[in-house]
């Protein structure tokens, strides 16, 4: 295996881990299957797009995208989400809709067309005598700090029980205390605000489009199949079997045949570990 | 039938009147919207019946209309195309099992995963079709064959489809009035009863997904010879989603609702799509309204619009108390005792069952007591296969039963009822019934009879016609409008009619008024005294255990504490102990 091969899983497995995290949050604790979670990694995407046609600076583009990407998903939450808690297939057609919707409105807005966003870092930077895209780098060293930070929270934070309490019994979490409306709807608005993120990050290194999304959806959401819902370590090996999966099947064979293996490795894992890798065994 | 039969021709005649009546542009823009619509069929009885989404229903219809096209191609007998249609459809129910029952084999939730994958399969397949150029022409598309038997697509080729679309609709109907559609139903209502009956729910689902798949095969194979042309957009996503659209605002629970949304979109469309910017748009918000406000669609609208000015039309009277013998159920009766060997059961880091051993008689009553977390319930888990112990050997009849999933347990004649009531909630009390009298019970053929539906015996009868038990009067209601106590009464004659050797119960007295539970004691004394089997009886109220129990069983901490008579238990000192001031 040649260095830059290996960088460059380093790579995806650091963007799809970060796609992921969201959907973790969205689905693993809340309980929704949001269709639409790629659609935000999309209209992430856009905000250096939207940034450059208002004439703003550069450095604006991250909080255009949290903004953006945190009104939308509140609206979406306080209309539709908020009645759907813990119920997963209700959950999933109305955010299919969302998903379409949301292309839609994109599409009327940009085009159909690509775009291509200018990265913020440029020059490269050599990594055992391969040189790599300085932006790159600096990315993946941004998310895995960003891990290491959120790690670190989780194991002193009681969010993530309170999550667990409030979808299975909201009523007796209303009881203990816990103001279930605004903890939920925090929840759903930080986890699609990293998927907003992740589009941002992602944006300078592909094609920005309105369907870009689906593509981010499947991949976050195998990556849960194969690690599971239980925690950040699952997480993180899931990510790394997706992303790495692809990686290198896509560099032998083709792009086609790295999502082939993906999907088969997927279906495999719903067969024989239907709760992923990390379930108790 | 009847029904059936009439409103299948009364659509035969209006689509055949289109050519003469609107033209034939008209019919060949229709016949594409049937097209679409007999594929949307399937997804309406996927969706709407077995509650199972495909989301990437395209696949089916793309690759039967790219193998249609191929065939066509390079063979030339009319004989030969409808040998490899019937092939091509034969191939993908095969495929669509496989896949089905392989994603939903090891799990009864996994219905969103299935969503998804599907849907990732139908665009890697649209993926493959725009990349190998060399069989399906790429991007370009697959063209420059004819259609099936040289029809004319702007003629007599819209027969054929009206001929398809017909065809698929009346077997539909049929369907609906058969067992089959029952059994459908109650799959996607409550799984875990439905596995608890002893119907492997995986296998029924699969087959549901190959049905469709079969029908979007055929809409496929019409496709192909109307257009003359297959790109990778018939395959993928995009149909996908219009597949599911249409299904959705057509009315997935009727027949004919995904046809008429099919047909309302199709013309729609062509007419919109370039003249109103903001029509996707529309129909995203459209589908958002329908899945969360108005699940029946359009169909529901008629359907209720119908029967406001022709009250009587609709209203199938059902009320036929016909009752027929079932037959004997599928198998091998043997006696045996039901052995646990050092069951250990342990979850995470919680131990739940730590090393439980007994053996219990052929025949008799068994009451399960202990405090709460002593592992009663998990005891009947592990019995049912809903949980595999971690060590240890659970026995009956001679047979290992520890790691078996829950639908095998009736085929072991164990037979249980749930802690809260698992009903039917959305059927008839009837209906429920019907149902557990299928039970390891119906054949193949059985589920395409009508018959069937009124299959009795003695053990469903003894509980039904008894004179106390309230269920009589209460058949043709809901399980949903029926009180606790009813539902449990429901459920317990569900149990019953399935005539197990071993019934499970799980606090039947729970919920219910004194004498309903003198009752409840007195069926179950009656239904042991007639199998002759063995009931085991989880309960908390010592006063039903004093009257009921042969044996009795106390579990403490995941442990048997002791294992005897009534009086034995009761003069125990370590059972005393744990219930200090508990018992009476």
């Amino acid at each position: 295996m040649s260095t830059i091969l290996l960088i460059n899983i380093a790579w995806q497995v650091s963007t799809l881990a970060l796609v992921t995290l969201g959907l973790a949050i969205v689905f693993g604790k809340l309980k929704i299957m949001n269709m639409a979670h790629g659609e935000f990694v999309m209209i992430g995407a856009y905000a250096p797009i939207i940034t450059s046609s208002l004439g703003l600076a550069t450095w604006l583009q991250l909080p255009i995208c949290i903004i953006t990407v945190s009104l939308v998903a509140l609206i979406l939450e306080r209309t539709i989400i908020r009645h759907l808690y813990g119920r997963m297939f209700d959950s999933l057609l109305a955010t299919w809709g969302v998903s379409i919707l949301l292309r839609e409105i994109v599409e009327l807005v940009f085009g159909r067309s690509y775009q291509s966003v200018p990265q913020p870092v440029t020059g490269t930077i050599d990594i055992f005598g391969t040189d790599y895209p300085a932006y790159r780098v600096v990315i993946f060293l941004f998310v895995i700090f960003g891990f290491i930070v959120l790690a670190w929270w989780n194991k002193r934070s009681k969010v993530a029980t309170q999550l667990k309490a409030m979808v299975e019994n909201p009523e007796l979490a209303q009881a203990i205390g816990i103001n279930t409306g605004r903890l939920s709807a925090g929840a759903f608005v930080f986890g699609c605000a990293t998927a907003g993120l992740a589009g941002l990050l992602l944006a300078p290194t592909v094609q920005v489009e309105p369907m870009m999304g689906l593509d981010y959806l499947l991949k976050s959401f195998f990556a849960l199949v194969v690690g599971g819902l239980g925690g950040l370590d699952g997480l993180a090996v899931g990510s790394s079997i997706i992303a790495g999966t692809q990686s290198i099947v896509s560099v032998a064979y083709s792009q086609t045949a790295g999502y082939l293996a993906v999907l088969v490795l997927s279906i495999f894992f719903l067969w024989l570990k239907p709760d992923g890798i990390r379930a108790s065994s | 039938m009847v029904y059936a039969l009439l409103l299948s021709s009364l659509l035969a005649i209006s689509l055949l009147a289109v050519p003469m009546l609107l033209g034939d542009f008209v019919a060949y823009q229709l016949g594409l919207y049937l097209i679409y619509g007999i594929t949307a069929q399937g997804v309406g009885f996927l969706w709407g019946k077995a509650g199972v989404l495909p989301l990437g229903q395209a696949l089916f219809f793309g690759v039967s209309a790219y193998s249609t096209g191929i065939i066509f191609q390079n063979v030339d007998s009319l004989s030969l195309h409808l040998v490899f249609a019937i092939l091509t459809l034969a191939i993908l129910g095969v495929v669509a099992y496989v896949i089905a029952a392989v994603v939903f084999k090891r799990r009864t939730n996994s219905g969103p995963y299935f969503s998804l994958i599907t849907l990732a399969l139908a665009m890697i397949v649209e993926q493959l079709a725009g990349t190998t150029t060399h069989i399906t022409g790429g991007f370009n598309g697959l063209y420059g064959f004819d259609s099936i038997a040289g029809l004319d697509p702007f003629g007599s080729l819209y027969y054929l489809i009206v001929v398809c679309s017909v065809s698929v609709t009346l077997l539909l109907m049929i369907l609906n009035t058969l067992p089959i559609n029952l059994i459908a139903k109650a799959v996607s209502e409550n799984e875990p009863r439905m596995q608890l009956l002893g119907f492997p729910t995986y296998a029924l689902k699969a087959q549901a997904f190959a049905f469709s798949a079969i029908i979007a095969g055929l809409g496929g194979w019409l496709f192909a010879s109307h257009q003359g042309i297959v790109t990778p957009t018939s395959t993928g996503f995009a149909l996908s989603a219009e597949l599911v659209i249409i299904t959705a605002v057509g009315g997935r629970f009727h027949v004919f609702g995904p046809l008429i949304g099919a047909v309302v979109f199709g013309f729609l469309a062509s007419e919109m799509r370039d003249n109103f910017v903001y029509w996707e748009l529309l129909l995203a918000v459209v589908f958002i309204v329908v899945v969360l406000k108005a699940k029946g669609g359009l169909a529901e609208l008629i359907v209720v619009f119908l029967d406001k000015i022709f009250p009587k039309l609709l209203s199938i009277s059902s009320n036929e108390f016909v009752r027929t013998a079932a037959p004997p159920s599928n198998r091998v009766l043997k006696a045996g005792n039901l052995i646990f060997c050092d069951v250990h059961l342990q979850i995470g880091v919680v131990k739940i069952l730590d090393g439980v051993s007994f053996v219990l008689p052929e025949s008799g009553i068994v009451s399960v007591i202990g405090p709460n977390g002593a592992g009663k319930t998990t005891i009947l888990n592990t019995i049912t296969g809903n949980l595999f112990p971690t060590t240890g050997s659970i026995n009956f009849e001679g047979k290992r039963i520890d790691k078996r999933p829950p639908y095998a347990a009736l085929k072991s004649s164990i037979g249980r009822k749930q802690q809260v009531p698992s009903v039917f909630f959305s059927l008839s009390a009837s209906d429920n019934l019907a149902v557990a009298m299928m039970a390891g019970r119906a054949r193949v053929p059985d589920y395409f009879k009508r018959s069937t539906l009124t299959w009795y015996n003695s053990a469903l009868t003894n509980i039904i016609d008894h004179p106390n038990v309230p269920l009589k009067t209460a058949l043709n209601k809901t399980a949903q409008t029926l009180s606790q106590g009813h539902r449990q009464f429901l459920e317990f004659a569900m149990t019953a009619a399935t005539e197990p050797k071993l019934l499970l119960l799980d606090e039947p007295c729970a919920g219910l008024s004194s004498e309903e539970t003198s009752l409840m004691t007195e069926l179950v004394r009656e239904f042991q005294s007639q199998s002759d089997g063995l009931v085991v009886m989880v309960e908390h109220d010592m006063s039903i255990v004093e009257a009921i129990s042969d044996k009795v069983l106390v579990l403490h901490q995941g442990r048997v504490l002791s294992f005897g008579s009534f009086l034995e238990i009761k003069n125990n000192t370590e059972v005393q102990a744990v219930y200090a001031g508990g018992t009476k």
